[in-house]
């Protein structure tokens, strides 16, 4: 209490300038604001950059939009797999807000004008207010398209929902597969400035349908449609940081396709195209504020060339038709696959924008998934019959001029009978030549036995029939068989008899090759070499393949090249030099071929050709292989098989000649720039 | 005494008060005192143009006698092409009406032509639109195409007692269903960014990419017809060029339009005589 003085009035009261106890208060003030500024500092000075990318983290989101996938063409530059545009109408749902809110609003006071003791939840009055603002606008759209006749189309509640909690920052498509009238119509009808916004989306197109379907594949949509909020390190699509930042961001993706069979997911990584997108600021509810931060246009993928020929391609599948089989062709001097034919196939078309459950079952009951070309295993029967004659010949257990046996239709093997399936009679002495071209079993039973197993399977390893080609296509076979006694005791664990060497001469038995590797051999037998490594791209400058070469003299090969010929004018495939008919001959073709029926116990048989021409100057090799309709019956290659090569063939000529004729005639040789050196 | 800083703020609370009451009226409110600003200012446009009018009059009054005889011959020269060609119109138009009784198709919806003066021409980098001289008193319905001697002029969007609003085809604003000179598939046209002294141009999307535009050789853009708004084969303007958009799976491209829709003077309004088989535009819900 202030103590009164002398000098002073009495009401008059003093005060200690100087008091420790309000110092102190200073004191605790001082403190408080030095921890106050103290924290400031350390937020705003030292915590900045934290701070600042965890605002970013919540205020930013990443919309990527995939880039289109690029085309695949034949070797001539014919469209095989493209895209096209699938037109369909979206709502922007998040500048629909303000609607959303007004839409509540009204719903909620018209609950409470009625009194409803069972008043929905907010969220639930939220939900309903969303789904009527939508359906407004989806009603609208049917009411435009209403005179063109299309059908209204109905509001997916659930989808709704799902995309307003998952990808809100993404358009929500209200109607899809607009025809080019409908598209029309709301173009010129939808005001310019409308959430509602006619968009095209692109997807696959396979504009010749079955055709090489199982050489393209398919895509499918890629499973990333989930919103990767919670697992932005698991975006898989996105393009790589470099490209496209914000990878920490929240990322909506649209949904992007992969290859999902063929050449569509063998080379996806090619045809895959660069994403694009943006990055947008959100309001604290998660709507879009526009414009966009960052925004990147997607790149379309490469392009891809392969080198089928579609006009083949077509003649092959035309006359496969309704059968069960496979066609390969190949260009002889650089491995293109000209043909990758196989049957039953199914139509690419059913893929976009989905395969149905009913075409997918469709499609596993004609068992038209596999791929019979690249991964059917039969025995190649009498076609088999070129390797034991080239591991005779060069074991020098036969030669061009030796009549070997004297065919009567029948041989005993070990103690049982061997017959002669060809020829409807008896062969007679009969030489090497006629042997193949009439594809006398009993001529190579016998060459078979003389020259061993053992040097067969070498010979047929040598043109690496075991193997798998190295095509560019996924999954391709690995189970080839060419047996020898090693095998049968590894795999059958039996001994090797002497009916096993007799059956293996002829491409029976154990023996198990694809169509395609018989291609590459029709192939390799034309450049007198033991391989030929396909290929499904296109080279224009691609060079000559070269390969071990065979090592038969050129008498032998004069032989073994006369015999096959042979087959196509005199023997088992005289169907080709036919005068009159559908198979009428291919005019100044030589064709140099084998035929083969491969007989499988309590299975179908299989009708083989192959073959190559022009025989003097091969530029096409041929494997093709039909799947008898029933089990036990005969199924011949020269009655089944032969017609189908010689379909490619025939077109093959008349693309050939057609060229031939359109080459520009040079009158005038443009001279050397230099002159030859003397 | 009230304190003079009340007297210094009472304007701004005046003004506070008036823009919290324009808050809070009614909507329909709103859009009367709209509508009447509209009408009120619309004879004011309307005597402005008669002005207007009436000065190129007196302009012409002082030309020559031998220039009034030109140009009195040049017009019944016209006047005769024109007698000639609507003959010739009428005479298409009854073999069209047969041959589509003689296919069973639909009528033809047809339309009836009203001209219409412009009042106003009103540009500006986010719209541009006409005034003209016509509304409800000559039935022109909102979302009416309005076409010039030069192909399509624009849309009417809004229609008044006397005037209505023409959205021009340059404006951002419009859009329409067209196609390219010669091929049928429907495009996306779009009026475009337009700068303030330069050329009028528009925006096409959804070009099929095998449609060629050459620099030398720059392709017409026509209605489509498709759209259920613009009868088909209407001028828009030029293709000038395109080039692939990123989606890989169109063109989009630049249009020219034709310097004279800035000069327009008079358009007529197609009105269509079966509203019911033409749409309007959908109003958003």
């Amino acid at each position: 209490m202030p103590r009164p003085t002398a000098n002073l009035p009495p009401e008059t009261h003093t005060q200690k300038a100087y008091n420790p106890r309000v110092l102190l208060f200073h004191g605790v003030v001082a403190i408080l604001l030095l921890t106050l500024a103290g924290g400031l500092a350390w937020r705003q000075l030292l915590r900045t950059d934290d701070d600042h990318e965890r605002e970013r983290r919540q205020s930013q989101r990443r919309v990527l939009v995939p880039g289109p996938r690029g085309n695949i063409f034949d070797r001539e530059g014919r469209l095989l797999a493209g895209n096209r545009a699938r037109f369909g109408v979206t709502l922007a749902l998040d500048e629909l807000h303000t609607k959303f809110h007004g839409q509540y609003v009204k719903i909620r006071d018209n609950y409470r004008a009625h009194g409803d003791k069972d008043l929905p939840t907010t969220a639930q009055m939220e939900q309903i207010a969303r789904f009527t603002v939508v359906q407004d606008y989806l009603q609208s759209i049917n009411d435009t398209l209403k005179p063109l006749g299309r059908p209204e189309q109905l509001l997916d509640g659930e989808a709704l929902e799902r995309h307003f909690e998952q990808q809100l920052l993404l358009p929500y498509l209200l109607v899809n597969d607009l025809t080019p009238s409908e598209y029309a119509r709301l173009i010129e009808q939808l005001p310019a400035a409308s959430p509602l916004q006619v968009y095209a989306s692109s997807v696959r197109s396979y504009p010749r349908g079955p055709l090489a379907a199982h050489v393209l594949g398919y895509v499918a949509a890629a499973d990333d449609a989930r919103p990767a909020d919670n697992h932005p390190d698991e975006d898989d699509t996105a393009a790589p940081p470099e490209i496209f930042p914000g990878a920490d961001l929240a990322t909506f993706k649209l949904k992007g396709t992969v290859g999902r069979l063929g050449l569509e997911a063998r080379f996806d990584d090619l045809l895959q195209g660069e994403t694009g997108g943006a990055i947008y600021r959100v309001s604290p509810a998660g709507y879009r504020i526009n414009p966009p931060l960052e925004k990147y246009a997607p790149v379309a993928g490469h392009d891809l060339t392969t080198s089928l020929d579609v006009d083949l391609q077509a003649a092959a599948e035309d006359s496969l038709g309704e059968q069960t089989g496979s066609a390969v062709a190949l260009d002889v001097n650089t491995g293109e696959v000209l043909v990758l034919a196989s049957a039953p196939g199914y139509n690419l078309q059913d893929f976009t924008p989905r395969l149905s459950n009913a075409a997918a079952a469709d499609i596993n009951t004609r068992g038209a998934w596999f791929d019979r070309a690249v991964n059917g295993l039969y025995p190649p029967g009498s076609t088999f019959k070129l390797i034991t004659t080239i591991a005779a010949l060069q074991a020098g257990a036969i030669t061009p001029d030796e009549p070997i046996v004297d065919c009567e239709g029948t041989l005993a093997i070990g103690g049982h009978v061997f017959t002669c399936d060809n020829g409807l009679g008896q062969h007679g002495e009969i030489l090497l030549r006629d042997a193949i071209a009439q594809s006398c079993d009993i001529y190579f039973y016998t060459a078979g036995l003389r020259t061993k197993p053992e040097v067969i399977a070498r010979e047929a390893r040598r043109f690496q029939l075991d193997q798998p080609s190295g095509l560019e296509l996924t999954g391709e076979t690995r189970r080839a068989i060419i047996p020898d006694p090693n095998w049968k005791k590894e795999h059958q664990h039996q001994d090797w008899y002497q009916g096993d060497t007799a059956n293996m001469s002829i491409g029976q038995g154990f023996v198990r090759v694809t169509p395609l590797r018989m291609a590459c051999l029709a192939a390799s037998l034309a450049r007198n070499e033991i391989a030929t490594t396909p290929t499904l791209l296109h080279n224009p400058n691609a060079p000559v393949q070269h390969h071990e070469a065979i090592g038969l003299t050129p008498e032998q090969r004069a032989v073994l090249l006369a015999g096959m010929e042979g087959c196509t004018t005199t023997g088992t495939a005289k169907i080709l030099s036919s005068d009159v008919g559908e198979l009428h001959k291919i005019p100044n073709l030589r064709i140099a071929g084998k035929t083969g029926t491969a007989q499988i116990p309590d299975k179908k048989n299989i009708a083989w050709f192959i073959c190559f021409a022009p025989l003097d100057n091969p530029r096409i090799a041929i494997a093709v292989a039909v799947e008898g309709e029933k089990s036990g019956e005969t199924t011949a290659g020269g009655q089944y098989a032969a017609p189908i090569a010689q379909a490619i063939l025939r077109k093959w000529n008349e693309k050939q000649l057609s060229q031939a004729s359109a080459a520009p005639v040079v009158l005038f040789p443009t001279p050397p720039a230099t002159p030859p050196a003397p | 005494m009230r304190p003079q800083r009340f007297d210094q703020a009472r304007p701004f609370l005046t003004l506070g008060i008036v823009a919290l009451v324009w808050l809070l009226v009614p909507a329909v409110v709103k859009r009367f005192a709209r509508a009447s600003f509209y009408e009120l200012q619309a004879p004011g446009e309307v005597t402005a143009a008669g002005v207007r009018q009436l000065q190129e009059f007196w302009a012409l009054r002082t030309r020559s006698a031998d220039d009034l005889i030109a140009a009195g011959k040049q017009t019944a020269d016209a006047l005769a092409f024109y007698e000639l060609s609507a003959r010739q119109q009428e005479q298409l138009a009854a073999e069209n009406e047969r041959l589509r009784a003689l296919l069973n198709l639909p009528a033809d919806p047809g339309w009836h032509y009203e001209q219409a003066r412009v009042v106003r021409r009103d540009f500006s980098a986010w719209w541009q639109q006409l005034i003209i001289r016509k509304g409800t008193d000559y039935h022109i319905p909102v979302g009416a195409p309005v076409v010039y001697a030069g192909g399509v002029a624009g849309r009417v969007r809004e229609v008044g007692a006397h005037t209505s609003v023409v959205e021009l085809i340059s404006s951002p604003g419009l859009r329409l269903a067209a196609v390219v000179e010669g091929d049928t598939r429907p495009v996306s046209y779009q009026g475009g960014e337009n700068p303030a002294f330069g050329a009028s141009r528009g925006t096409v999307e959804y070009v099929p990419l095998d449609v060629i535009t050459l620099i030398g050789a720059p392709r017409r853009l026509l209605t489509s017809g498709l759209g259920g708004v613009f009868p088909a084969g209407l001028p828009i303007g030029t293709l000038t060029h395109a080039e692939p958009a990123p989606d890989g799976l169109f063109k989009t491209g630049e249009v020219r339009l034709d310097p004279a829709l800035s000069e327009l003077t008079e358009v007529t309004v197609l009105v269509p005589l079966h509203p019911e088989e033409t749409a309007p535009p959908v109003p958003a819900p």
